[in-house]
């Protein structure tokens, strides 16, 4: 045992973020409703989704293994496993070392591989296709998401996140050192990728030609469908945090007392809404990419995180 | 402000300038382009006024201040205006695909720094990354007239070469003499006006662009 942030308490961090993940893509739907001249559902309109799909009964392939069951489940623990490893309210890491950058990475790319895994065990055309198609982007997502993380990790020499998120918030005034301005860009320019937005996916869409994660969604239905949707809303709020702990670890508490906690969820609250209203500005502001320009484009995100880590490391 | 900040500020802008060096290489549309290249000499503008306040040189002020008007605001106006001028494609078609550029682009800035690695002696006044961000600049201009079909394109590419210069110039020697500095900028001038009415001339008589003039008739 250490010191530092109890279990009870990561485990309240852990609960908020899965609580508030249906929340921002809500305020997203709202912010680019609103953007595009419409009234737009209501912000709670993700949970009333997730009831709904709680209530409903499942069907399912005949070809089907009993793996295609199990993985929803799976797919939801990997990715609330992984918001347990971020610094939500508290600066200090857990009293029990949980995990790094690394692990929460790799849970989150776990995650995708069992979506796609499940997506191809029902053997319906549109599931092997969106497979596919998220497996063709991921490549091109997660080592850059990686580099960023190395890049800021290699100036704090650690790469568990509290211990991150604690070095940097130390150095915060006009801390940005030049790699982390390439960093940030690399990361505006994959978020929409990472989060499955326009110009990569269009979350809005069932069109064969242009989904990619909703495609792998397909063949699930009823509660299993309402996990991986939970899932993604989780994947979504953890992957904005990361963002949020890495580069404006701001507003952290240090203690426990009320006052502290509500300000740091506060000042949480603020960089996620800042990031999301980013994500709705570019959605309502740029078409979908062609499936074969995506490359390009997110290339753009991984020159830019391989220049930051050459200006760190050389 | 005292050298320290200074030479934090520039290396921070350096950093900026090649992320705005990403955007001219991997732009798909000529006037995304022509913006970067705006925004690149901005930079290079403020890289010298920051420079200029660290070091009391006089002469960057009027450099600054002369790159801010011609660089960042002339050219890019004169840029735009044949581009509507010329009536063509918008995009940007370029000689390899734009990932090999972009792969060539990692290359390149990789082995700048490589390099300044094993410069050692020379770098005895310049603080932070701004010499291997000024030959990548300078390179990475380069890579763009050499990968772009369009006269317009390589002008952006000769501009970005020309920022790089001028940014491995100012971080190396604390800033050239005035003269130098003007009559490089003037050589710019001239190059970006005799090749806008170059390709403007070309394509009224011939109906061609520079990508087609490439075999010689007896």
């Amino acid at each position: 045992m250490r010191d530092g942030t109890p279990i009870p308490f990561v485990l309240l961090e852990m609960s908020l973020l899965v609580v508030s993940g249906p929340l921002v893509t809500g305020v997203i739907q709202k912010l680019k409703a609103r953007l595009q001249g419409r009234e737009g559902a209501s912000v709670v309109q993700p949970y009333r989704d997730l009831a709904k799909l709680a209530r409903k009964g499942t069907v399912q392939a005949d070809t089907a293994s009993g793996l295609f069951r199990a993985i929803p489940v799976l797919v939801l623990a990997a990715t609330v496993a992984a918001s347990a490893l971020l610094p939500v309210l508290r600066a200090d890491p857990p009293t029990v070392p949980f995990g790094d950058a690394l692990l929460l990475l790799g849970l989150l790319s776990l995650a995708r591989f069992l979506m796609a895994i499940a997506a191809l065990d029902a053997g319906g055309a549109f599931g092997g296709m969106g497979a596919s198609r998220e497996m063709t982007i991921a490549p091109l997502v997660e080592p850059v998401l990686l580099m960023v993380v190395f890049s800021t990790a290699i100036a704090a020499g650690t790469t568990e996140v509290n211990a991150l998120t604690a070095y940097r918030e130390t150095t915060w005034l006009l801390a940005w050192r030049a790699s982390d301005f390439l960093g940030f860009a690399a990361i505006l320019v994959l978020l929409p990728a990472e989060t499955g937005r326009i110009p990569v996916d269009n979350p809005d869409t069932h069109l064969e030609l242009t989904m990619l994660h909703e495609g792998m969604l397909l063949e699930h239905s009823g509660p299993a469908l309402g996990c991986l949707t939970l899932a993604a809303h989780t994947r979504q709020i953890v992957t904005l945090g990361l963002v949020a702990a890495l580069f404006f670890p701001v507003g952290l508490s240090h203690g426990t007392g009320v006052v502290v906690v509500s300000l740091a969820a506060v000042a949480f609250a603020a960089k996620v809404v800042v990031l999301a209203s980013y994500l709705a500005l570019v959605e309502s502001s740029y078409a979908k990419l062609r499936l074969f320009r995506v490359p390009a484009f997110l290339g753009i995100g991984f020159v830019s995180a391989l220049t930051a880590l050459a200006l760190r490391i050389l | 402000m005292n050298p320290a900040t200074a030479a934090r500020v520039i290396d921070d802008l350096g950093a900026l300038l090649l992320l705005s060096m990403i955007v001219i290489i991997a732009a798909s549309q000529i006037a995304r382009a022509i913006y970067a290249v705006a925004a690149q000499s901005l930079l290079i503008a403020i890289a010298g006024a920051v420079l200029a306040a660290a070091t009391g040189n006089r002469d960057l002020w009027v450099i600054a201040g002369i790159t801010l008007a011609i660089k960042a605001m002339l050219l890019p106006w004169v840029l735009h205006r044949v581009l509507r001028q010329m009536n063509v494609r918008r995009e940007v078609e370029p000689v390899i695909p734009n990932t090999a550029t972009l792969t060539i682009t990692v290359i390149i800035v990789v082995m700048a720094f490589h390099l300044n690695a094993s410069l050692g002696s020379v770098r005895q006044s310049i603080t932070g990354n701004a010499l291997p961000v000024g030959i990548a600049l300078t390179l990475l201009g380069v890579l763009v007239m050499a990968t772009r079909r369009k006269a317009l394109t390589q002008m952006v590419g000769l501009f970005a070469s020309e920022n790089g210069i001028f940014f491995t110039a100012m971080s190396v020697t604390a800033g050239m003499p005035l003269i130098i500095e003007i009559g490089v900028i003037l050589d710019v001038i001239l190059a970006a006006l005799v090749m806008t009415v170059m390709v403007l001339r070309v394509r009224s008589t011939v109906d061609a662009d520079i990508a087609d003039l490439d075999r010689l008739r007896g």
